[in-house]
Parts: C-alpha cells; sequence; structure tokens
C-alpha cells in the first residue's frame, strides 16, 4: 500500500493504480473523459494534468515539474508528491474546456444526456462561462450506427471509450476514429453497423451526449428519474443494475459497479429486454375457478383459501413448484407454507430456461445460458428444507402419473415455459394453484390462478451463479391488482406484519447460512464515471 | 446573534385618556367618514371592469400561456422539459418525441397546461431556453369544466396566433436547436468580457 | 331566453334584462306601481269592510296584530336595506364602488342576495346533530325578533272613531317588566349561536359558541347594570313610560347619563356579534366560527338574525337613552291623533336607521378585539363603571335629584374621573418580554 501526497494530503492507495484513480478514490474531483478504470488508458482528453514534484535534473533537489502530467498514465509510486490545487493545473482545465466546447453544438435542452453530462459538469465546475467562439460551427448529423444506438458526432469529445470498448470488452471492434483534425470523429465501418450484445454499455461509458440509446432517446429527462439499486433477472449472472423509474414507471436500466460479477457492464438483454414488465398481456387479477367460469377472488382471502384447499388434500400428494424467478425470500416463505399444512409436501425445483450456451468475452464477461436469476437460491432452500424434493422434469413426469393431487406452481418467467406435453401432464394435478405473470397453457386446468409481481416491484435477493446472495429493491409499486409477492408469501406462511427483505434476511439468517451472506458490491468513488 | 443585537421593545404605555379609547375611536371614524363621502377618490380608483379595462403592461403581464411558432410557422418548443421541472405547481406536462421535419431534433407531441393549477408566477418563462413558452397579458380565462382549462399544444398555439400583434415574439432568433449545429451567430457572439 | 349554452363571455352587448334591471325608471317605476296597488287595496278594504277596519283599529289587541305584521313587513325590508347599507358603506370607506350592478345604485342586490341564499345547496354534515342543527338558526332567528314586543313605537292613538278619552297604545304588548323582558330575550339569543356551535360537529364552529356563549354573558352583566342606572331613575320597567318620561321633560336620558349611554352602545355591539366584538366568527382563526357548516336558508337566518339583533339593539337603545318618537318640535305625548301617531313611528325607525348606520362605520372602522382584551373590557372596564354608576344613581335618586341634568352630568363625571384614576394606577398586564420580571424557576418535567 504506497502513500502518496495529493495536494499535501497523505493518501494512501493501492499498489498499481494511476494517480487519478487514487484521487477519485480518496475523493477528489478530478475531471477526467478518456480514462475509465475498465478500459485501457489513451491519456487523450488532456483534463486531468497534474503537477508532480521531480529532481532537479541539475540540482537533484526536488521540486515542482514544469511540465504538466496526465494523472491517468501516472502510476502511483511511493511517497510521490503531486498536486491539482494549482493555477497551472486549473488553467489548463479550463483551457482544454474551452477546446471542448468551441465546437459542441450547446444543444443540451434536446439533448437526452443534459443534467447527466459530464460536458455540462465539468464546463460548469472547470470551465468558463463564456465562449470565444465566433465562427459557425460544424453541423454533423446523427447516424444510426446500431440497432440500439445512436451517434451525434457534434457532442463528441472523442474520448475513444466507445473504441475500446468495442475493441477490448466486446472483442469485436466495430468504432473507429475517421479523418483527421478538426473533422475527426468516431463512425462505423460502411455497412457494418455496431451488433454486438453489450451495444448498450458505450451509452453507459459515454461521457457526453454523443452516443444515445434509441430505446431512451426523448422519453425522459434524467433529472426526473430515480433509482433503484436492482439485480438484473436476465439471466443466472445477477448483473447488479440500476433502475431507472418515476411515477409513470420504469424508463431504462443501466449497469451498476459489481467488482465480482459483472464489473461495469450488463448485457444488452437485461439492458434492453425488461419491457414485458408493462406489457399489457400481464395478469392482474387474482382469480378462482368456479365450474367453467372465473370468480375474482380479493387478496385477503386467498391465504385463507389456499390454506383451506391444500389442508384438504392428501399430505403426500402436495407439491410446490420453486421457480428460479423467484427470490430466495419467496421461495422461503412459499416452502414454510407449503409444509406447514402439509408437512410431506414435495418441494419442485421449477423449470431452468436454457437458451443457447454461455456466451464468453475477450475480457472474461459472461453472458449466461441460464436465463434465470435465482436458480441457486431455490435449491438451496429445497436442500435447506429436506424431505421430498425434484427437479421440473421429475415433477412433470411424476404428475403425469398421477401422483400429485394438489400443487402450487410458481412461473415469473417473461417467455412462454409451460409446454403442451407439461400442460398435459400438470393436469392431472386437481388442485392446482399457478402463480404467474402471463397467461399460460396451464390456465385451463387451474384451480387458482394468482398474478406475480415483476422484478422491479419486487424486492428480495438472488444466489447467483456463483452463489453470491444479491440484494435487489423495489422501483415501482405493483401493477394495478397484483400484490407483491414478497408480501402475499409472508401474509401465506402466517408471519406477522408487513414484509421488508432486509429485515427478513436478518430474521432467518440463522437458520440458513445463505442469508447471512449477503453481497452488496461498493459503489464507485463519487467522482469517478 | 449576540445578546447586544436584541433590541427589547416596550409597548408604549397609554395615558388614562387613552385608555378610553374614545378618542381614538372618534379619529378613525373621522378618517374612515372622509373616505365615505370622498367621490372624487373613489371614482379615480375603481375601474368598472367589463366596460373599462386597466391598462396592463403587456410585457410583463402574466395571464394565460402561448406557445410561440418558429418563423416557419411550427411550434418553437424543442421538448426540453425545463418549464415542467421549473413549475413550482406541476401543471405543465409534456410528451416529447422525435421531431418530423429534417432540421429540428426534438418537439412537443404532447404539451398539456392546466390552466386551473397554474399559479402564473412565470418560471416557466424564466426557464425556457428558446423563448417558446410565453405568458401573454390575456386574462380573461374561462370554462365550463376543468377538462376544458387544461390547455394542449394546439389551443396554446392559438392563443400565439391571438396575442402575437399585442405582443411579439421577443426573441425569434433562438430555434434550430438540433441538427443545424445549435446557436444562430447572433445569439453566440461574446457580449461579456473574457 | 339567451342560449346559455353557446354564450359567448366576449360578447359586451348587454341584455334587454340588463339594461331593464339598471334602468333607475324602471325599478322606481315598479315600486310605484306596487305602491299604488298597496294604496287601492287599502282604500277599497277601508270602503268595503270599514266598520270592521275600525273595530280592529280600535281594539288593543287587533292594533297588536297589526302593528306585528307592519313590523315584521318593515323589519324585513330594513334588514335587506341595511345589507345593501353596509356593504355600499364598506365599499365606500375603502374607495370602492360597491354593489352597482342588480339595479341602479345595486337597489336590487338584497333581493339578488336572498335568491342566491335560497337557491344554493342545503347541506348538512354527516355527523351532525340534526335536531338541534336545524333548530339552532331558528332560535337564533326568533330570539332576535320577539323582543320587539315591548317597543312604544308611537306613543298613544286616540282614533276619530273612539270615545273621548279613550286611547290604544301602539306596542304590541304593553308589559310591567318590559326591559326585563328584553334582558331575558336577549340572553335567550346565545342558545341558539351556542346550539349551532354544538350541533355541527366540528371544532371551530364549537370554539365559535363557546366564544360567543363566554362574550354575552361577559356583556350581559354591565348591560344589566346599565339597565339599572335608567330604571332607577325612571322608576319604572314599562318601556313606554321611560319614553314618555323622557318626551315630556324634553331631556332624553343620554344627556342625564352619557357615560351609561357608551357603556349600553358597547354592550349592545358585543350581544350582537359585531366588529369589534365578532370574535364568534374570527375568520383568520375560526374559519366561520359557529356557522362554519350552515349554507342556504339555514345560513340566511343566522344572518337575518344578526342584522335583526342589531335592530333590536338600536331601537332598545333609542327608546332608554334618545328619546324614542320624540323630537322637540314634532308631536308629543299629548298629540294623540292618529297622524301624529305616524309621524312618531317615521321618527323612531329615522333614529334606528341613523344608528344602524352607526354600527355600520363602526365596524368598517375598529378592527376586531382579541380574546383577552375583550374581557378584560368586560369585567375590569365596563362592570365597575356599571356598578359606579348604580351607586351615583342611587345616590342621586335619594336625593331626588334624578332628572337634574347637571347633578347627573356630575356624577357621571365623577365616576369618570374615578375609573381613569384607577386605570392610570393600575399595573398593565404581563404580556410579552419584561425585564423587571422575577426569573422563573424552570424544572424538568417529571413525565421526560
Amino acid at each position: 500500500m504506497p502513500k502518496i501526497i495529493i495536494d499535501g494530503k497523505e493518501v494512501e492507495c493501492r499498489a498499481g493504480i494511476s494517480v487519478l484513480q487514487a484521487a477519485l478514490d480518496a475523493g477528489w474531483n478530478i475531471p477526467h473523459y478518456c480514462y475509465h478504470p475498465g478500459l485501457k488508458v489513451v491519456a487523450s482528453c488532456r483534463l486531468c494534468l497534474m503537477e508532480m514534484k521531480m529532481p532537479h535534473p541539475q540540482t537533484r533537489e526536488p521540486g515542482w515539474a514544469p511540465k504538466l502530467f496526465p494523472a491517468c498514465q501516472t502510476p502511483v509510486r511511493k511517497g510521490m508528491e503531486v498536486r491539482f490545487d494549482s493555477d497551472k493545473v486549473r488553467e489548463n482545465q479550463k483551457h482544454v474546456m474551452e477546446y471542448y466546447l468551441l465546437d459542441h453544438p450547446l444543444d443540451c435542452p434536446v439533448c437526452d444526456k443534459a443534467g447527466e453530462c459530464h460536458l455540462q459538469d465539468y464546463s460548469e465546475q472547470f470551465g468558463n462561462a463564456t465562449s470565444r467562439m465566433v465562427e459557425d460551427k460544424h453541423k454533423n448529423p446523427k447516424k444510426d450506427i446500431g440497432s440500439h444506438t445512436l451517434m451525434y458526432s457534434d457532442r463528441c469529445v472523442l474520448c475513444t471509450r466507445c473504441i475500446r470498448f468495442c475493441d477490448e470488452i466486446a472483442g469485436t471492434g466495430e468504432l473507429r476514429k475517421v479523418n483527421r483534425g478538426s473533422r475527426n470523429e468516431i463512425d462505423i465501418f460502411p455497412g457494418e453497423p455496431l451488433e454486438n450484445e453489450l451495444q448498450g454499455n458505450v451509452v453507459d461509458l459515454c461521457p457526453v451526449g454523443s452516443l444515445i440509446s434509441k430505446d431512451f432517446q426523448y422519453k425522459q429527462r434524467v433529472w426526473m428519474l430515480n433509482t433503484a439499486r436492482s439485480v438484473s433477472p436476465a439471466d443466472s449472472r445477477g448483473s447488479t443494475i440500476w433502475i431507472d423509474y418515476n411515477k409513470q414507471g420504469v424508463h431504462r436500466i443501466r449497469s451498476r459497479y459489481n467488482p465480482q460479477v459483472n464489473e461495469w457492464w450488463i448485457s444488452d438483454e437485461a439492458r434492453f429486454g425488461w419491457k414485458y414488465i408493462n406489457s399489457d398481456k400481464r395478469l392482474n387479477t387474482a382469480r378462482i375457478r368456479r365450474g367453467v367460469s372465473w370468480e375474482a377472488v380479493g387478496w385477503e382471502e386467498l391465504p385463507g383459501i389456499l390454506r383451506d384447499r391444500f389442508a384438504s388434500a392428501d399430505e403426500n400428494a402436495t407439491a410446490a413448484v420453486l421457480s428460479p424467478m423467484m427470490s430466495c425470500e419467496e421461495a422461503w416463505l412459499l416452502a414454510k407454507f407449503i409444509r406447514q399444512v402439509a408437512p410431506r409436501a414435495t418441494l419442485v425445483r421449477g423449470y431452468v430456461p436454457i437458451e443457447g450456451e454461455d456466451k464468453t468475452f475477450p475480457k472474461g464477461f459472461v453472458i449466461k445460458a441460464e436465463k434465470c436469476p435465482n436458480r441457486g437460491g431455490v435449491e438451496q432452500i429445497i436442500a435447506h428444507f429436506g424431505g421430498n424434493s425434484m427437479d421440473f422434469d421429475e415433477f412433470v413426469k411424476a404428475a403425469g402419473a398421477g401422483r400429485f393431487k394438489a400443487a402450487y406452481v410458481v412461473g415469473g418467467y417473461p417467455k412462454e415455459w409451460i409446454t403442451e406435453a407439461h400442460a398435459r401432464a400438470i393436469s392431472k394435478i386437481e388442485i392446482l394453484v399457478a402463480h404467474d405473470l402471463f397467461p399460460s397453457l396451464l390456465d385451463q386446468h387451474v384451480a387458482v390462478q394468482i398474478p406475480t409481481a415483476s422484478f422491479a416491484e419486487r424486492e428480495g435477493s438472488f444466489v447467483n451463479c456463483d452463489g453470491l446472495l444479491q440484494p435487489f429493491e423495489r422501483a415501482i409499486s405493483p401493477l394495478e391488482g397484483v400484490k407483491a409477492d414478497g408480501q402475499f408469501f409472508h401474509e401465506l406462511a402466517g408471519e406477522p406484519g408487513l414484509f421488508r427483505a432486509e429485515k427478513f434476511r436478518v430474521s432467518v439468517a440463522g437458520e440458513l447460512e445463505m442469508f447471512a451472506k449477503v453481497h452488496v458490491p461498493p459503489d464507485e468513488p463519487k467522482y469517478a464515471h | 446573534m449576540r445578546d447586544e443585537d436584541i433590541k427589547v421593545l416596550e409597548a408604549p404605555k397609554l395615558t388614562a385618556a387613552e385608555r378610553l379609547f374614545m378618542p381614538q375611536i372618534i379619529d378613525g371614524m373621522r378618517c374612515t367618514l372622509w373616505h365615505m363621502f370622498n367621490t372624487k377618490i373613489r371614482n379615480n380608483m375603481v375601474t368598472q371592469y367589463p366596460e373599462r379595462k386597466r391598462e396592463l403592461r403587456v410585457e410583463t403581464y402574466r395571464g394565460v400561456h402561448r406557445l410561440n411558432k418558429d418563423a416557419d410557422g411550427r411550434v418553437a418548443c424543442v421538448a426540453c422539459f425545463m418549464c415542467s421541472t421549473a413549475c413550482p405547481a406541476h401543471c405543465i406536462h409534456i410528451e416529447a418525441g422525435e421531431s418530423p421535419w429534417p432540421d429540428r431534433e426534438k418537439y412537443p407531441v404532447k404539451f398539456d397546461i392546466d390552466e386551473l393549477r397554474c399559479i402564473y408566477c412565470g418560471m416557466c418563462e424564466e426557464a425556457c431556453p428558446v423563448d417558446a413558452i410565453e405568458l401573454t397579458p390575456h386574462f380573461e380565462l374561462v370554462g365550463r369544466s376543468r377538462q376544458e382549462m387544461i390547455f394542449d399544444k394546439e389551443k396554446l398555439l392559438s392563443v400565439y396566433e391571438e396575442t402575437k400583434e399585442l405582443k411579439p415574439r421577443k426573441n425569434p432568433a433562438v430555434t434550430d436547436y438540433g441538427l443545424t449545429g445549435g446557436q444562430s451567430k447572433e445569439v453566440a457572439r461574446p457580449t461579456a468580457e473574457p | 331566453m339567451p342560449d346559455i349554452m353557446n354564450f359567448d363571455p366576449n360578447d359586451k352587448t348587454p341584455t334587454i334584462v340588463d339594461r331593464l334591471i339598471r334602468a333607475p325608471g324602471v325599478i322606481i317605476g315598479v315600486a310605484v306601481l306596487l305602491g299604488v296597488v298597496l294604496a287601492v287595496v287599502l282604500v277599497a278594504v277601508w270602503m268595503l269592510w270599514g266598520d270592521a277596519v275600525r273595530a280592529l283599529l280600535g281594539s288593543q289587541l287587533g292594533l297588536s296584530i297589526v302593528i306585528i305584521a307592519v313590523t315584521i313587513g318593515l323589519m324585513f325590508s330594513v334588514i335587506a336595506t341595511s345589507i345593501l347599507f353596509e356593504r355600499k358603506i364598506a365599499a365606500f370607506i375603502q374607495d370602492r364602488k360597491g354593489p352597482n350592478r342588480g339595479g341602479f345604485w345595486g337597489v336590487i342586490q338584497p333581493m339578488a342576495d336572498g335568491l342566491k341564499f335560497l337557491l344554493k345547496e342545503e347541506f348538512t354534515p354527516a355527523r351532525a346533530d340534526r335536531p338541534l342543527f336545524i333548530l339552532a338558526p331558528c332560535i337564533a332567528f326568533i330570539a332576535a325578533f320577539i323582543g320587539f314586543a315591548i317597543i312604544p313605537w308611537a306613543g298613544e292613538i286616540h282614533w276619530p272613531w273612539m270615545a273621548e278619552g279613550e286611547t290604544v297604545t301602539t306596542q304590541v304588548a304593553s308589559l310591567d317588566m318590559g326591559i326585563l323582558y328584553i334582558i331575558a330575550v336577549g340572553g335567550f339569543g346565545v342558545y341558539g349561536v351556542v346550539l349551532a356551535g354544538w350541533a355541527s360537529n366540528n371544532k371551530y364552529s364549537f370554539f365559535g359558541g363557546m366564544r360567543a356563549a363566554a362574550q354575552m354573558i361577559s356583556y350581559e352583566v354591565p348591560m344589566g347594570l346599565v339597565l339599572v342606572v335608567v330604571l332607577l331613575a325612571a322608576g319604572t320597567l314599562r318601556p313606554e313610560l321611560i319614553v314618555n318620561q323622557q318626551a315630556e321633560t324634553g331631556i332624553w336620558n343620554v344627556f342625564l347619563h352619557p357615560l351609561a349611554f357608551v357603556l349600553l352602545t358597547i354592550c349592545a355591539f358585543a350581544e350582537a356579534n359585531r366588529t369589534p366584538f365578532d370574535l364568534v366568527e374570527a375568520e383568520q382563526e375560526l374559519v366561520g366560527g359557529f356557522h362554519t357548516e350552515y349554507s342556504s336558508m339555514k345560513f340566511a337566518m343566522f344572518f337575518l338574525g344578526e342584522y335583526a339583533h342589531i335592530i333590536t339593539g338600536s331601537a332598545l337603545i333609542v327608546a332608554l337613552f334618545l328619546g324614542g318618537w320624540h323630537v322637540w318640535f314634532l308631536p308629543n305625548v299629548d298629540d294623540t291623533v292618529w297622524w301624529a301617531a305616524l309621524i312618531k313611528f317615521a321618527v323612531y325607525w329615522v333614529k334606528i336607521i341613523l344608528f344602524i348606520v352607526f354600527y355600520i362605520v363602526i365596524r368598517w372602522t375598529l378592527p376586531r378585539f382579541r380574546f383577552d382584551q375583550l374581557m378584560k373590557l368586560a369585567w375590569k372596564g365596563l362592570i365597575p363603571m356599571g356598578l359606579g354608576l348604580v351607586v351615583a344613581t342611587g345616590v342621586l335618586v335619594a336625593l331626588g335629584w334624578q332628572r337634574n341634568v347637571p347633578a347627573n352630568l356630575i356624577a357621571n363625571a365623577i365616576v369618570l374621573g374615578i375609573s381613569l384614576w384607577y386605570a392610570s394606577r393600575s399595573p398593565s398586564p404581563v404580556t410579552g418580554r419584561q425585564d423587571n420580571l422575577p426569573e422563573i424557576e424552570v424544572r424538568p418535567s417529571a413525565t421526560t
């Protein structure tokens, strides 16, 4: 752990990092565009230049070197002394900012980055209030560079983060700098659009409004959004995400820094694949079959009805299918309920959707084939409760053989998951309770149908493929007519009070060790981006 | 705040005659009666509204909103949401979309102002970067339902048509945010000292 | 019929109805027409049933009934007019013009107001005590009206067709304990207000009702004392005799007891719940006070009751202190011809209306008292002075100087002087920050 001196203060930092990273970690607000800890250093933006103490060439006396050094490219050395709080550094920042804004269109009112734009922030904090530019500015039309991404070259500061991302992380290298001098801009090769499965990340990476997500464009201004810390349910990798939402619902998903899992990146599936939560096909009433017709039933009556139904069935022929889309808390509470009413009931690990194979990118980013967030958690809970257990295929087979008389089947998958064969087998179950997000083939055989809330409407925790239990927060309130699953299972299991995932994890931590080891990734330093 | 900064004021001590209050009451009545019989002040002060109207300061009066049109007759608003952000009454609701014109980037698909919620503070006018929303001197605002008082884009543009002679648009130069590359030269010319 | 649905608010052309209502000639014409019709009807009645009418007017009971009818009619007209006057004078004092759209000079504005009250939604709060809620405005209204029974409107009348020496009195009821009756009925008025506050099931209404109770009970005491002063001097409880005394001697009681007159005026203001004593309905504190929950005609009853109270109070003060129907150069007690009675009646009403105008001007001149000031004024100001006056008058009566102007004025001056001397010496109440107060030891309370 070398100690360096920044602005006269001694700072302890990790070995091998740059001075810029050390300063950011220690809470300095150092302007920077091109530097990103996940990418190679190019030192092209010249904003993070600092003064450094060096021995005088003749006298060997240590003194401030006359030249400025890029902080992002200077590794920390024991005892080095640097300063950002000097007129020279400030002067440099001011002039570099002026250069950046020379040809900037200043179209913040129509730019979707406004509000989280580092050109805005830095020009306010380090730049000039006025521009001396009197010539006409360059006019560059926007370019459609990929299925999810738009490019506004005139807003670009040429930090090349996007180019480096495509080269290093995605490994596809679609983006390039073209032309020279004042005509220099970032572009794709003709006829080769940006089409990798991580392209959404270049929008997050872009420090200005040059790369814009088509999905979010014109939707909202960023200062109108609230954020919730969540975990992506798109695959079993358990990428941590920010959900940006407001009163009108969820508006976008961004990656959340998580050094142990997804670092700074998320897949496009996680970023853009959440639209199903706004689908109008979603189930939104709890209902009971009466003969051939349905009858809506109030949420407050439901626990009593389910308890009666399951208590009337043979306890050996009772099963609960714990979907890997459920959070650990929900799975625990449902298992607890089913074992309360039928101590010998079978716990089934729900259907695990698998699409293709794991896809690994050059620097180790993985998109998992397993498209459910919580298989690990559900398996651990089933193992903890012991007794009869099986997986979904076995359950279908046994149901087809008529072994089960009552079952609580939880779904919650964004895609169709019940095949006709499944439905035919499961339909042999007399008392079938389906807890699902969308209508499915099971509907015609179901005795009680309960709508489930989407991941943005619930709180809880998922165990990812590496066995890390990661908590997620609720962003929006559930669809009208839907109750958050955690609260419903809480009432179903006869627990008192309101369901609060964090409180609940603490209360069961003594019984299952998994709940004690919650993995909360550290936040990025305040001024890093 | 120190102790010596505190100034202690005693209630004035009333004399015995003042405690009767009668002289003061008579004094007060003299004042009120003077006003009561002074028809001159009254006639000069009062404006008989529907027949006679006050002369308003057109530039600064804060009445019904309007949405200005640019030189080509299109809505000048660029849907930046600054007005709805600045609005303390949360009465401006905008839905943005891609503009149908090649030289403009973003425009309001929907622009609703709830004139009943509005407090006519003029913050939206202050906030607007393109001077698209303005308050007009038109104050006779009537409607038969709450729904009618939610002014949509068409209505706000028609208010502009009605009031543009009375109060011309202030700064029509700044309209072309977007693909043309930002502000026009007149606006960008540096006027502040370096 | 104007097309209401397609009414254009920018259309400035006045409608026919508008023009007719604004034209002074139309309204004066209608009034004259109605007057002529009334006169014709009266003449016709006189011609057709002359004997019956003469019998009716000649008997005390019949005349009482006629006076009740006439008085109630007059009361309503005067209330309507005084509402208009209130608004007009308020406007004039504030350099406004006041209502001027309903008819010329706003003359049919009271009719419009009344119509509005009739057409408004009648609303009763869900948890209100319904019977009391409905009863309260009735009580307030009735209590304000029945005080009129003992007002001696125009002395005695001798109709030409009556036997010599026989007269009827122009009073609904000539009671031995007339003034006591007024006090009793006046005390009844607070009942309506308190019930209204209680029945509304609204804490602001309740506060208003409670304030009204405290205020009215407090001001009943000095009012009683002042009445005792007049009664001691007059030696009778009959209002008509008190008026006759003033008329015969030509010296109104206000010249004998100026201090008592001021005290009674203050008490009358407080009893009517008018500014500066309208804490009962202090908008800033209590929304609307006791009538917060009242709407439509029920609210109008309180409104009418308030103005009726003003008129009753004025009539009482006029009878006790301002000589009733008496003016020096106009008919006196001995003139009992019927036209003299009419003049007396008119004089009485003129005095009442002048007093109402005084009420209104006071209302728009003085700000509202604070509640502690209100109580202080009653208990520390009016009651001691009233007691002093009772003592002084008692001494004068014992000496037989009760109608001696200089003696009475001297007695008043002495009482006033003593009051002022005492007031200047009495310590002022502790309000606000004071340097010379002893330190109060602050102990932490046991519960926290």
